[in-house]
C-alpha cells in the first residue's frame, strides 16, 4: 500500500477480515486490527518521515498454528533497542502503539538480513492461545 | 472522522463519528487545541459514533486533556463504545480520564 495515513484504514479492514476468515475471536481480531495499523503508522512516522510516496508492504501468512505478519518497507531503519513504550498510565501523549503491538503478538522481531528498510514480522501463535482459552489460563 | 460541535447547557460537546487514526487525528487536534485555547471550564467529547481509535487518537486525547488541565478545566469523554473503552483500559487511561456513560451522567458528575 502506498504510506500515506489514508490507506490505514484499508490495511485495518484486510487485517480484521484475514482474521475473521480463520476463525479469531472478536476480541483478539479488534487487537490483531490495531496492532497491524500501529506497525503501519510507525513505518510511515518513522521509517519514512511522513512521506506518503513510499510502498509499505504487508503480508499474511495463516495457518492452524499462527497468524504472521509481515510488514516491509524501504526506509529508515528501526533500532529495535530503542524501541520501548512508554510506562502505561502515563499522562502524556505518544509511546502507546508498540504496547498495542506487543500485547496481542507472541513474535515482534526485524529481521536483520534485511539491508535496506526494515522486516517486521509480527507472530500470534494459535494453537498455545487456544489451549489456555480452553483451560481457562 | 467528522466533528460535530454542539451545545448543552452552556457547554460545548464535540460529537465524533467515525475512525480516529493517524489519518484523522490532527483534524481533531486542530479543533480540540483551539478549543483548549479559549479556556473554557468545560468540554465534552461523544464518543458514541465512533468505530475506531489508535495511538493517534489516544494522544490527541491526552494533549486535549492535558491542555485543559492546565488552565484549571475538565474534559469529560462520553458514550465510549465497549471495544474501545478497552483500549483506555489497557492503557491504563481508563483512570485518568473522566469517562462518562452518557449526557446527563456528565452533567452529573
Amino acid at each position: 500500500m502506498p504510506s500515506h495515513p489514508k490507506y490505514l484504514c484499508i490495511v485495518r479492514e484486510v487485517t480484521a477480515k484475514m482474521g475473521q476468515m480463520h476463525g479469531l475471536g472478536e476480541e483478539i481480531v479488534e487487537q490483531i486490527r490495531l496492532a497491524v495499523d500501529e506497525a503501519c503508522t510507525n513505518v510511515i512516522k518513522y521509517a519514512y518521515r511522513g512521506n506518503a510516496d513510499e510502498q509499505i508492504v504487508v503480508r499474511y501468512r495463516v495457518d492452524s498454528e499462527r497468524f504472521e505478519v509481515v510488514i516491509e518497507d524501504s526506509g529508515i531503519k528501526a533500532d529495535p533497542l530503542a524501541i520501548a513504550g512508554r510506562k502505561l498510565g502515563e499522562v502524556r501523549p505518544g509511546g502507546l502503539g508498540v504496547h498495542f503491538i506487543k500485547r496481542c503478538f507472541d513474535v515482534f522481531e526485524f529481521d536483520a538480513r534485511k539491508k535496506i528498510g526494515n522486516r517486521l514480522r509480527l507472530v500470534r501463535y494459535l494453537k498455545e492461545r487456544n489451549e489456555d482459552r480452553d483451560n481457562g489460563t | 472522522m467528522k466533528i460535530e460541535i454542539t451545545e448543552h447547557r452552556g457547554v460545548k460537546v464535540f460529537g465524533l463519528s467515525g475512525d480516529i487514526d493517524m489519518y484523522s487525528s490532527p483534524a481533531l487536534r486542530k479543533e480540540l487545541l483551539s478549543f483548549v485555547g479559549k479556556k473554557a471550564p468545560l468540554l465534552f467529547i461523544d464518543f458514541r459514533e465512533v468505530s475506531y481509535i489508535d495511538s493517534s487518537g489516544i494522544a490527541t486525547l491526552v494533549e486535549g486533556l492535558r491542555g485543559m488541565m492546565s488552565h484549571g478545566g475538565k474534559l469529560k469523554l462520553l458514550g465510549i463504545p465497549e471495544r474501545i473503552v478497552e483500549i483506555f483500559s489497557f492503557s491504563k487511561l481508563d483512570k485518568v480520564f473522566d469517562i462518562c456513560g452518557t449526557l446527563d451522567d456528565a452533567f452529573k458528575g
